[in-house]
């Protein structure tokens, strides 16, 4: 049983995350007194209405109330949220209760593709023309007055969804009429943001702000060239090989993007571009890495007696948000890769072979698959939603790419046409 | 047989591991293993706690699932292939992976584990499964050992993305306030296997 004493921690869970296991085991190693918000009950709320609670996650002003409430009988702590819309509720639960966090107009900001865009044209960031238009707009007249080549890119959606590059107007005007499609589907906010095309090596820089200073705990390069017309994500390979003095400047470029959104706590998962021009914030997120790949980053030191302390990325978050001792933000020595596993094909998954030939590839760790048999595939721009992920792990960045790319030869996805 | 034998690691955190394998490894109910010395006459279990700085606490092997706990900080990528060839070599051999569980000496372990498990039968029957009935799910209690209770989970719960809330915040807490004589709580289900999870996990 947990002490009384135990910091009580907010873990704001929304029904749909692929983290769940991830964040409870960190928060039980770190002995937290933890209560898991989300936004549908659970059905043991009424049982243990001190470890669950139900938030309005749509309304981060009510969940704020509600949360108020929660702490008057039992106080809290700190509050985590695991992806882009909890994060702006927990930015609005820490200002009501007075946590470590975000300001709520950061998360705001962070979560809105087009108020990211303002706010760093404001301060003077390296930003693509951008322009924002409603779903009601007429897609001939706008395509006329674009310049090409453009990217078309929902507001609030995650995962790359609903994103389409275009290189002619003809392009444009299918690809909106696309995106209106997704955004009917989806109930999300009715407008497009569009900006021109930034040609360049992508990568994402995994970090964690502590009182507006960014410290980047990864820089992860992404070998397949992310250059449309979807931008279905690939591999992950940590250490970067870009040149040092590029990696400076795309880390400067994140610290540049947290200062001008105003983010102050938390973790943020950022996508930067690298061209002759210089770095370029692609979307910067006040959240950490989404789906599995957090099994890619592991934290480890070792202590002045020898002993070995290491830590998952989660710990390191939830450690944060409850003030708690940071034994290290030194990521391992080996490097470290995740392959988001292709979506091979509309249909309906039936079976995965190769798993057991995939895990048998030297430097592979695991291979993970999501998808349970009978659920739809849905390629990008439409779909979100990986099949599943392969982790491998080595000497060298150029030994892990080539270890998840032989994973992944090995698979073989069966599926059925969707009725 | 074994060249064919799929081995899927799931980390559940770097304490505890599930290796889901293809092929039955013990077909007669659940053995939990917490020391070398029982593990003694079980070929799997034996292999598996001496694998080399690993400091293998516990093993349970159930159906096609084993479940392994370690104290050192070793990753489980560098231990697990360690368990598989141990469920490789396990599964070539001539001799059942596991032995049935012995008899325990009067008045020791198994007298004080049935009536816990009588007690968390009924707490299950007339609480948690009830409850977890709402979103189509069941609890399957398995095993009551050394204290430990081992669970499956089953229709809306397997392979739901908030099983693990459900099992901690849910049964693990009801367990704590009306069971307290138990150490722990371990899910021996295979979570990929679900084919109707309540909430799936929709984002990437």
């Amino acid at each position: 049983m947990l002490r009384p004493s135990s910091p009580r921690l907010l873990l704001l869970l929304p029904t749909v995350t692929y983290r769940t296991v991830a964040f409870v085991e960190a928060a039980r190693r770190l002995g937290a007194d933890l209560t898991v918000a989300s936004e549908r009950p659970s059905t043991f709320e009424r049982a243990n209405p001190t470890g669950l609670v139900t938030l309005d996650f749509a309304d981060p002003t009510h969940a704020a109330a509600q949360a108020r409430e929660f702490a008057r009988a039992h106080p809290v702590h700190g509050v985590v949220a695991v992806d882009d819309d909890t994060g702006v509720v927990a930015a609005a639960i820490a200002e009501a209760l007075g946590l470590r966090g975000n300001p709520v107009a950061a998360a705001a900001a962070a979560r809105d593709k087009y108020q990211q865009r303002q706010l760093l044209a404001t301060a003077g960031l390296a930003v693509p023309r951008f322009e924002l238009f409603t779903i009601a707009a007429d897609p001939e007249k706008v395509a006329s007055g674009v310049s090409y080549p453009c990217v078309l890119k929902p507001l609030r959606l995650s995962a790359s969804r609903g994103v389409i590059r275009a290189d002619t107007p003809a392009e444009f005007v299918a690809a909106f009429e696309r995106i209106k499609r997704i955004l009917d589907q989806t109930g999300c906010a009715r407008s497009i943001l569009v900006e021109e095309f930034v040609p360049g090596r992508e990568v994402a820089v995994e970090g964690l702000v502590t009182q507006g200073a960014l410290q980047v705990l990864a820089l992860f390069d992404k070998p397949d060239p992310l250059d449309g017309p979807f931008f279905e994500e690939t591999i992950y390979v940590t250490p970067s090989r870009l040149a040092r003095t590029v990696q400076q400047e795309i880390a400067a470029c994140a610290q540049a993007t947290v200062h001008a959104l105003g983010l102050r706590d938390g973790p943020i998962h950022a996508e930067v571009r690298h061209n002759d021009r210089g770095a370029w914030l692609i979307e910067l997120a006040a959240r950490p890495i989404g789906g599995r790949c957090s099994g890619a980053l592991r934290f480890e030191s070792r202590g002045a007696a020898g002993q070995m302390w290491e830590a998952s990325l989660e710990e390191i978050i939830i450690r944060h948000a409850l003030g708690m001792a940071l034994p290290t933000l030194e990521r391992e020595r080996r490097a470290s890769g995740v392959m988001m596993i292709p979506v091979p094909g509309a249909g309906v998954l039936r079976d995965v072979r190769g798993v057991g030939a995939a895990q048998a590839v030297p430097l592979v760790e695991e291979v993970v698959i999501t998808m349970h048999s009978g659920q739809p595939l849905v390629p990008w721009p439409e779909g979100s939603r990986y099949p599943g992920f392969i982790f491998a792990r080595g000497g060298t960045s150029e030994a892990v790419e080539a270890a998840l790319r032989a994973a992944h030869a090995r698979l073989e996805f069966l599926t059925e046409p969707a009725d | 047989m074994s060249a064919d034998v799929r081995i899927t690691a799931e980390p559940i955190d770097n304490g505890r591991c599930k290796f889901l394998v293809s092929e039955p490894l013990h077909a007669g109910g659940v053995r939990r293993f917490a020391s070398p010395d029982e593990a003694r006459g079980s070929p799997l279990a034996e292999a598996i706690f001496a694998i080399p700085g690993a400091d293998v606490s516990e093993v349970i092997v159930s159906g096609n699932l084993v479940t392994v706990a370690k104290r050192s900080p070793a990753p489980w990528p560098v231990v697990g292939k360690a368990v598989g060839q141990a469920i490789r070599a396990a599964l070539a051999g001539g001799q059942p992976a596991v032995t049935s569980k012995p008899a325990a000496p009067a008045g020791r372990g198994s007298a004080a584990d049935d009536a816990l498990y009588e007690r968390v039968a009924d707490l299950f029957d007339s609480q948690v499964n009830p409850m977890v009935a709402r979103h189509g799910g069941r609890v399957e209690l398995i095993d009551v050992q050394d204290a430990v209770v081992m669970v499956r989970m089953a229709g809306g719960c397997q392979g739901c993305g908030m099983a693990d809330v459900t099992l901690r915040q849910g049964i693990e807490a009801m367990l704590h306030q009306h069971v307290p004589e138990v150490k722990g709580i371990v899910d021996i289900t295979d979570h990929t296997a679900g084919s109707n999870p309540y909430f799936a996990a929709a984002k990437k």
